[in-house]
């Protein structure tokens, strides 16, 4: 589903260079549930743009669902964001001036959608997220869990292949992360991948692998034993 | 297209889109009916005098001596011989006005001499058998006046001219069933009637004002030379010879008199400079309808362009969002575009109402004509362009925001 081999991200400016990635290698299996933990300035949330085409790469190779991307152009970029991806950000990132109806219709309208097919999913994934009776509400109107499972509805909404989140539960507390969680585990359960950028272990070790990443590359996995198709590679591992 | 919720999201700036809209609609109604002052002003500038103007000039030669009229009629007779014998001069008439002056005599003129009221009014031109080819003008009907039918005539003295021509307007006004010549008309204030022995083509008065308008080609040509304190001559110049002759004609008048007054600045002047000075109010109506047009549309543009990069400014973020879930740049240009559109299409609504709501107060107030609605259309969709031009730069702005935006916590 998502295979990147020996990339590279590398930040230019007139007198340095920085690698936020560095020989990257990583392959998600489709069905997966994978952590990608690391301190600040790892490298983590560059891995989740790039995985979600928001960034250019350096070198090396990226596969998304069977397609090289590093060749594509903005629209052709575009086009597979938003078919192929669902994304989760830590800040929701919902547009203050829709409501919640009209926010998760954003992504289906590019899409080029037809009005009842999109009415159609939009109420079908806020079914899905417990928000039904919500879809009139302005995010501001709504807690952060509400807005934060808003935002997981507008992910599902286009039927992504591979959905991203970032730091999903990092503006929430305890007890709305764990709804959030929670919907998450439901979701992989019904056959979602989903690649999660965290620095929290313990939300970490609700998912099915967790990936390592210190400056810039994969350092360290740890497998469930449950789940036998993972092949991700750690290159030059510190240990 | 995605107006539904570009509208829904416009609802949460109000502000800014109200105050857009409303100076996009009073531009439009200001614009509209400045164009149309400029389009009115031009076109009256632009009508034919219907004297033949690129040899013609004019001098005005005030006499010294104001009392003894009978020297001034001798000294009159002396000075156009004189100027028809130069070399660079084709012929000469003198007279107390002529087409484009901006002042001179307008007459009430009737039918019968009883009648109350007048049935039009006219310019008087006094003249000569010299006028009409002196002012290049045509005679259509009729025939010219003879030299033994100019006579002297006194300011003060009750006009009388046994023979007139009039201008084809004037005839067309006086007798619309049929030919005027041979008809009877009555053009002073006395009982003397005066009969039409020629029709010219079209000829001008010498009002310009908008007051004048039912009357602009009403004239009266009476064979009489005007023993005033000043007069004018009309001098037509050989083919390609005007700066020659306009250096010549005062030399030769001075050199029959001196006892004259020739304004250095004025007192010789090119029928071009007498058209220019003619209309210079509605060149300087025009020009100032014009500035004020461009300033406006500027100041718009200005507004649009400032309002919609803020807009760019505050939604980076929102920008960056619709990237991330798959909008294309072409989706975020055309969101823009689209954006402002409607906006304009609210200010165009409420101005071409404004417009026309103006005209109509000036219509009342100040005899303005009807504004056509044509000019409230081409206002429409100069203002809708124009917004659209505007806003180009800073919705290609945003169309460049990187998707990564949307992963950026500021």
């Amino acid at each position: 589903m998502l295979k990147m081999t020996h990339l590279s991200k590398v930040y230019r400016t007139e007198v340095v260079e920085t690698y936020a990635l560095r020989d990257f290698n990583i392959d998600v299996k489709e069905g997966e549930f994978v952590a990608v933990t690391g301190p600040s300035g790892s490298g983590k949330t560059t891995f989740l743009t790039i995985a979600g085409l928001l960034e250019t790469f350096t070198g090396g190779e990226y596969h998304l669902d069977g397609i090289e991307v590093s060749n594509l152009n903005d629209n052709a970029r575009s086009k597979i964001r938003n078919e192929k991806i669902g994304f989760i950000f830590q800040a929701f990132n919902l547009i203050p001036d829709l409501n919640v109806f009209d926010n998760i219709e954003v992504p289906l309208r590019y899409r080029g959608m037809k009005a009842a097919e999109r009415k159609q999913r939009i109420m079908e994934s806020l079914e899905r997220v417990g928000l039904a009776s919500r879809a009139k509400h302005y995010p501001a109107e709504l807690s952060g869990g509400q807005q934060q499972r808003v935002a997981i509805a507008r992910a599902l909404a286009g039927s992504p292949r591979l959905l991203l989140a970032d730091e999903p539960t990092g503006n929430l507390d305890t007890q709305m992360a764990r709804g959030v969680l929670e919907l998450l585990e439901e979701i992989h359960r019904d056959g979602a991948t989903i690649v999660m950028v965290t620095h929290d272990p313990e939300l970490a070790a609700r998912a099915q692998r967790n990936v390592h990443i210190i400056d810039g590359q994969v350092v360290e996995l740890s497998e469930d034993p449950r789940f036998h198709s993972v092949h991700a590679v750690a290159d030059g591992a510190h240990g | 297209m995605q107006i539904r919720p570009i509208l829904a999201a416009m609802r949460h700036h109000k502000a800014g889109t109200v105050l857009i809209a409303l100076q996009i609609a009073l531009t439009l109604a200001i614009v509209c009916n400045a164009l149309f002052i400029i389009q009115q002003r031009i076109t009256r500038m632009s009508r034919p005098s219907g004297v033949s103007e690129s040899n013609l000039f004019v001098i005005r030669s005030d006499w010294a001596d104001k009392s003894d009229t009978q020297r001034i009629d001798a000294q009159m007779q002396a000075d156009l011989i004189a100027l028809r014998q130069l070399g660079s001069v084709q012929d000469a008439a003198s007279t107390n006005s002529f087409p484009l002056r901006g002042t001179g005599w307008d007459n009430y003129i009737k039918l019968q001499p009883d009648q109350p009221r007048m049935t039009t009014d006219s310019a008087i031109f006094f003249s000569d058998d010299h006028t009409l080819a002196t002012l290049g003008t045509r005679l259509i009907e009729g025939r010219n006046f003879t030299a033994s039918e100019v006579a002297a005539q006194k300011p003060r003295d009750a006009m009388h001219a046994a023979q007139v021509i009039i201008s084809k307007d004037l005839a067309r006004r006086l007798f619309p069933q049929g030919s005027a010549l041979g008809k009877t008309i009555y053009v002073s204030m006395g009982q003397a009637p005066s009969t039409v022995i020629g029709v010219t083509d079209t000829l001008q008065a010498h009002m310009t004002g908008s007051w004048a308008g039912p009357y602009a080609y009403n004239a009266v040509l009476i064979p009489a030379r005007l023993l005033n304190d000043y007069t004018y001559y009309l001098v037509r110049a050989k083919p390609g010879q005007l700066e020659a002759a306009m250096r010549d004609a005062p030399k030769a008048l001075f050199a029959q008199s001196r006892m004259r007054i020739i304004d250095h600045k004025d007192g010789v002047m090119s029928f071009a400079q007498v058209r220019q000075r003619a209309y210079e109010r509605d060149v300087g109506m025009a020009i100032l309808m014009g500035i004020i047009s461009v300033v406006l549309l500027a100041i718009t543009a200005a507004g649009i362009v400032g309002l919609t990069s803020f807009w760019v400014g505050q939604r980076r973020k929102q920008i960056g969002v619709r990237r991330a879930l798959g909008a294309t740049r072409g989706d975020i240009l055309s969101y823009f575009l689209t954006e402002n559109l409607l906006i304009g299409i609210g200010g165009v609504l409420a101005g071409a109402v404004l417009a026309i709501g103006i005209n109509l107060w000036m219509v009342t107030q100040f005899e303005m004509a009807r504004l056509s609605l044509a000019y409230v259309v081409a206002g429409v969709a100069a203002l809708l362009v124009l917004g659209q031009g505007a806003v180009l730069a800073p919705a290609l702005r945003a169309s460049r925001v990187s998707p990564v935006e949307a992963t950026r916590s500021v």
